[in-house]
């Protein structure tokens, strides 16, 4: 119990959250979350739209601050072990208009474990190269990343996580608007990266493809309903606890939070 | 040199867009000299008022430019224009301190001022329901109006040497003194260490905050870091260019080089070389033109290159774009008359060599006026001959290898889309007009082989292999006419 | 620091200058009072549709169509001022959106140059042509509502009341007052939602232009008064003040009028207290209500935010609490 950073093998634990609530404008959107993350799993975070899911995510990279609970990454808080960690945000969330060409954004890959003042040397720019053409993106090093097509800018971003040589990756929806091509690669590059020992959570919105992708699932809605291998988790009466039923309740509930927070007031 | 040449172009750049002012300068000159003797007395650089200018206003344009690119890209150009009103009051305070323009004392009570009211932005736009335009332009004016009450006050006092303090809202820069000079230098050279060192951290927080944060870098340190510099330089060139218009020496110059640039360290480069132009034109400008305030010459001599970049830019400019679209529709249009051509020939089972005007117009389906001059085009671009004599239309080798690759093109697509893709075949012919022009010859290849090598189309007519095209090679051009190429004879 | 600021006396700035000069004051503040009028109810729905930075753009980019109508007409004629101006309005948005939707310039740095430009324009304009027209620089950006009483008074029915600017103000408040009853449901829905206002068979268009063609004509009227940064001001703290206090966009309109003539009434007695710009001093009233109900207002405030943080927790634990059971 007082080591709760190490697992019973003793290995590190690479993600741990530890009652974990979250609110939105005094709406809670993750509640008492429990979490231990066995190191060397590929996870799919699932769950309904307004889950939770990129929240999750977001908590555990300090972007949404959290009300109560902690998160530990490999034992430490995240600010400690922030270059452990690779992050592919959602496609969206930056402007494709900036002005870098692809080999810029994968460089920016690097920039963490440079460290202040210092600049990416060849080795860096070595390992960028690698990094996309591990992802086929080789070819497309000097596009300005406007001109490239969703499932490219995809990958582009998958390298530049590549490019950390983390131990842990967090992914925001890696799959959202790419082709079946790319969702092939992708999914190809993730198992191999599961194979060298890193640890993956990926948030992932297609039930159907969710059972074949991932060795573990993380069923979210508001709250941890299952966390487990897939073959156990990945069963009709969890499906039907994550996605309806019983559970909507909590958000009805998280609305009567935020009525009672502004009546009190 | 390299210097006096630039200023020449910047000269002739903004005087082409307006050359009202310049004249102006004339009209309301009564004692002046003429304006060759005033643009001499600048260019010459002996005269030491003109010197300080020129050094400020680029010191002033590199310090700029550099934090320019930063705030386009990261779309706070308005965060930008509401800090430098913003420090109106910390101006006056500055005044107040000791009563006489201390440039010090003005920098720091308006670099301080500035930082409240970013901060206030934030306050506001965090703890209250209205959004950022609002919380912007509200503390804007807001301090503004706090800083003319403070002008108006100190204006009215009986003690303090109040001259200059009235140059703070449309600039002057020939009322910069050494100390000027030196704050603006001190700062310059922080913004430029500053942006160099951590070039790596604005690029990627400005790109990617998320990432940024996700990969330990101080987001919120930097964010502020900038800020506190944009603070800085707006301060340092408020003497030259005034709070109302600041702002614009930071947006312009580095939109201009946005829209000429995919990276960012040449956007950098090209901003500074844009802020420098634009700043020692508009002091040369404001100086042509008897002291006007230095302010709104800066701020149009900057626009003139944004103006200069919007229209021109190779690949983002609007005529560069409306040119390739032209000649874009120009080929179409050409690649159609010829493939008519063609199918006239090819109608003709390839027995004549050349078609008339009249098939040709009957054809297209137009009237012999505007197929002449069509055709008169097509001579030029050395696609066609024409024979007066016999009032026949002969295809050059080159006319030959278009006609029949667009022939080809059409006809394979056509192909493909019934057999491949299984459109009805009388659904595919509108597609084809479109595709035949945009299809490249790997593409084709690709095609036919998918195609096994198919030799009719979905209408039955003939598809011209490559080797068609290739003998229509000619080794050079003949006398005569050159011929139809005959694929079948 | 004490020559800055003059000692308080009461009956100085609150009783002598109505004893003194009774019709001056009373035209000033009525003129201070049109203005805030006209300006708060339009800015409401200008941040409603948040566009109050092309509030700020046109208020800036009329100078060029002031200074050439200025300058064409050789004369303070009000409709060419008035059409230089609403050309030079218009003109302005739609210089930014032509530079936004044909180049990757983003919005807001559009914004910045078109207004900028425009501005700079005026200013040379206005100083070249100097000798002829009567309108300086620095009145431009601050205004001179000081000067309200020295205008010639207007003759209506027998008896000389207003002058000239304060009729003018007065018809465009009117003007602005009957657009927002006549068009008050057109205006909520496309600055609400245009997709259901395509729906509803309510042009997005018109309605935008109509609501610009208002602002610029509200800004040409005030522009002389309080200049091109005040007026900003005038637009946004009114409705953002009265939208601390209240919620639903009525009251927020009744609320917005009730908070002009307190903001004016103060802002003139700030002003001669301090013997500062008049206009600037209305700005600063407003600025300091804003502030009071940011920091008070039951609703919303910043204090209210503040012991709500303190009780926060306790809520948090409660509610999780049921959730487990």
């Amino acid at each position: 119990m007082m080591d709760s950073s190490k697992n019973d093998s003793g290995e590190e634990c690479p993600l741990e959250i530890h009652d974990l609530t979250v609110a939105y404008h005094k709406k809670p959107v993750l509640w008492g979350i429990d979490l231990k993350i066995p190191s060397g799993n590929l996870i799919g975070i699932i769950g309904p739209n307004g889950s939770g899911k990129s929240t999750l995510i977001k908590t555990v990279m300090g972007m949404v601050p959290s009300s109560s609970g902690w998160v530990k990454i490999f034992g430490k808080s995240f600010r400690k072990n922030a270059c452990r960690i690779g992050y592919v945000p959602q496609r969206e969330s930056v402007d494709w208009d900036f002005p870098v060409n692809v080999l810029d954004v994968v460089l920016m890959g690097r920039y963490g474990r440079l460290g202040l003042l210092r600049r990416p040397k060849r080795d860096d720019r070595e390992v960028a190269m690698q990094c996309l053409d591990k992802v086929k993106m080789l070819p497309f090093a000097d596009r300005q990343i406007a001109n490239l097509s969703g499932g490219q800018q995809q990958r582009v971003f998958l390298a530049r996580a590549l490019a950390q040589e983390s131990d842990l990756y967090l992914m925001d929806e890696p799959f959202s608007g790419v082709d079946a091509a790319t969702e092939s690669a992708i999914i190809e590059l993730l198992h191999e990266l599961k194979d060298q020992g890193k640890t993956l959570l990926v948030v992932h919105h297609d039930l159907p493809t969710a059972k074949n992708y991932f060795d573990m699932l993380l069923l979210l809605n508001m709250r941890l309903v299952a966390f487990g291998p897939t073959e156990e988790v990945f069963n009709y009466d969890l499906l039907q606890k994550t996605y309806g039923g019983r559970l909507t309740i909590l958000s009805e509930v998280a609305d009567e939070v935020r009525r009672h927070a502004e009546a009190d007031s | 040199m390299a210097a006096t040449f630039r200023i020449v172009f910047v000269l002739a750049l903004v005087s082409g867009f307006f050359p009202q002012v310049l004249e102006a300068a004339k009209i309301g000159d009564v004692t002046e000299t003429r304006v060759i003797e005033q643009m001499f007395r600048f260019l010459s650089l002996k005269d030491p008022s003109v010197r300080a200018t020129v050094i400020g206003t680029t010191l002033l344009g590199i310090c700029c430019g550099l934090l320019g690119p930063f705030i386009v890209v990261r779309r706070l150009a308005l965060v930008g224009d509401t800090l430098s009103h913003a420090v109106l009051p910390g101006v006056a305070m500055g005044f107040l301190w000791n009563m006489e323009k201390d440039p010090l004392a003005i920098f720091i009570g308006a670099s301080l001022a500035g930082l409240i009211g970013a901060c206030a932005v934030n306050l506001i736009k965090q703890t209250t329901h209205l959004k950022e335009d609002s919380a912007l332009g509200m503390v804007l004016a807001t301090f503004f109006a706090v800083g003319i009450c403070m002008m108006t006050m100190i204006q009215r006092l009986p003690t303090g040497n109040k001259s200059g303090i009235d140059k703070y809202l449309f600039g002057q820069a020939a009322a910069m003194n050494q100390e000027d000079l030196i704050l603006l230098s001190v700062v310059t050279t922080v913004v430029l260490l500053l942006v160099f060192l951590f070039y790596k951290e604005f690029l990627v927080t400005s790109f990617d905050a998320g990432f940024a944060r996700s990969i330990g870098f101080p987001v919120n340190l930097i964010h502020y870091l900038l800020m506190l510099l944009l603070a800085f330089s707006v301060v340092v060139s408020l003497q030259a260019v005034g709070v109302v218009l600041v702002s614009a020496m930071l947006i312009t110059p580095a939109a201009a080089a946005y829209l000429l640039t995919d990276r960012m360290h040449r956007m950098l480069i090209l901003s500074v070389l844009f802020g420098v132009v634009a700043g020692v034109g508009g002091a040369f400008l404001s100086f042509l033109s008897n002291n006007l305030p230095t302010g709104p010459f800066m701020v149009l001599s900057a626009t003139a290159v944004f103006l200069a970049a919007f229209f021109f830019s190779p690949r983002r400019g609007l005529i560069p774009r409306w040119w390739r679209q032209r000649s874009q529709t120009q080929r179409i249009c050409r690649e159609n008359i010829l493939k008519a051509i063609y199918h006239i020939l090819e109608a003709g089972e390839f027995e004549e060599e050349g078609v008339t005007f009249s098939e040709l117009s009957i054809r297209r389906n137009e009237d012999l006026l505007e197929v002449r001059p069509q055709i008169l085009d097509l001579e030029k671009a050395d696609f066609v001959t024409v024979s007066k004599s016999e009032n026949r239309i002969y295809f050059t080798p080159d006319g030959w290898q278009t006609a029949c690759s667009i022939v080809r093109n059409h006809r394979l697509w056509e192909l493909y889309l019934t057999n491949a893709v299984h459109y009805a075949a009388d659904h595919v012919h509108d597609d084809a007009e479109k595709i035949e022009h945009v299809l490249e010859e790997e593409t084709v290849r690709q095609l036919e082989k998918q195609l096994n090598y198919e030799r009719r189309d979905p209408h039955g007519k003939p598809i011209p292999t490559f080797a068609d095209i290739e003998k229509g090679l000619p080794t050079a051009r003949q006398s005569r006419p050159a011929t139809g190429y005959m694929s079948k004879s | 620091m004490s020559e800055l600021i003059p000692s308080f006396d009461f009956q100085a700035v609150f009783i002598v200058p109505w004893q003194e000069d009774f019709q001056g004051y009373f035209l000033i503040a009525t003129m201070g009072f049109l203005i805030s009028l006209s300006c708060g109810l339009i800015g409401n729905f200008i941040m409603l549709r948040r566009m109050a930075l092309i509030g700020d753009a046109i208020s800036h980019s009329v100078l060029p169509g002031l200074a050439v109508a200025l300058f064409l007409s050789k004369s303070l004629a009000t409709t060419a001022m008035f059409i230089g101006a609403l050309v030079a309005g218009i003109l302005t948005t739609v210089l930014i959106e032509l530079i936004h939707q044909n180049s990757r310039v983003k919005p807001d740095a559009a914004i910045g140059i078109v207004f900028t430009s425009l501005f700079a324009l005026g200013v040379i304009l206005i100083n070249v042509y100097a000798g002829e027209v009567h309108l300086d620089t620095e009145c431009v950006l601050y205004g001179e509502i000081a000067f309200i009483p020295f205008e010639p008074l207007i003759d209506i029915g027998g008896r000389e009341w207003f002058p000239g600017s304060v009729l003018r103000m007065g018809g465009v408040t009117l003007l602005v007052i009957l657009g927002i009853v006549l068009f008050y449901k057109e205006l909520l829905v496309t600055s609400f939602d245009p997709g259901l206002s395509v729906s509803l068979g309510i042009s997005t268009r018109t309605t935008h232009y109509l609501l610009m063609g208002l602002l610029s004509l509200v800004i040409v009227s005030a522009f002389q008064s309080v200049g091109a940064i005040l007026v900003i001001a005038m637009l946004i703290l009114p409705g953002a003040t009265a939208s601390m206090l209240c919620s639903r966009l009525p009251a927020i309109l009744w609320l917005t009028a009730g908070l002009c003539l307190p903001a004016t009434l103060a802002g003139i007695h700030l002003s001669i207290w301090l013997d500062c710009s008049m206009a600037g001093a209305m700005v600063i009233a407003s600025a300091v209500f804003f502030i009071l109900a940011w920091l008070f207002s039951p609703r919303r405030g910043l204090l209210q935010q503040l012991i709500q943080k303190v009780r926060l927790p306790e809520v948090h634990n409660l509610t999780l609490d049921n959730s487990q059971e």
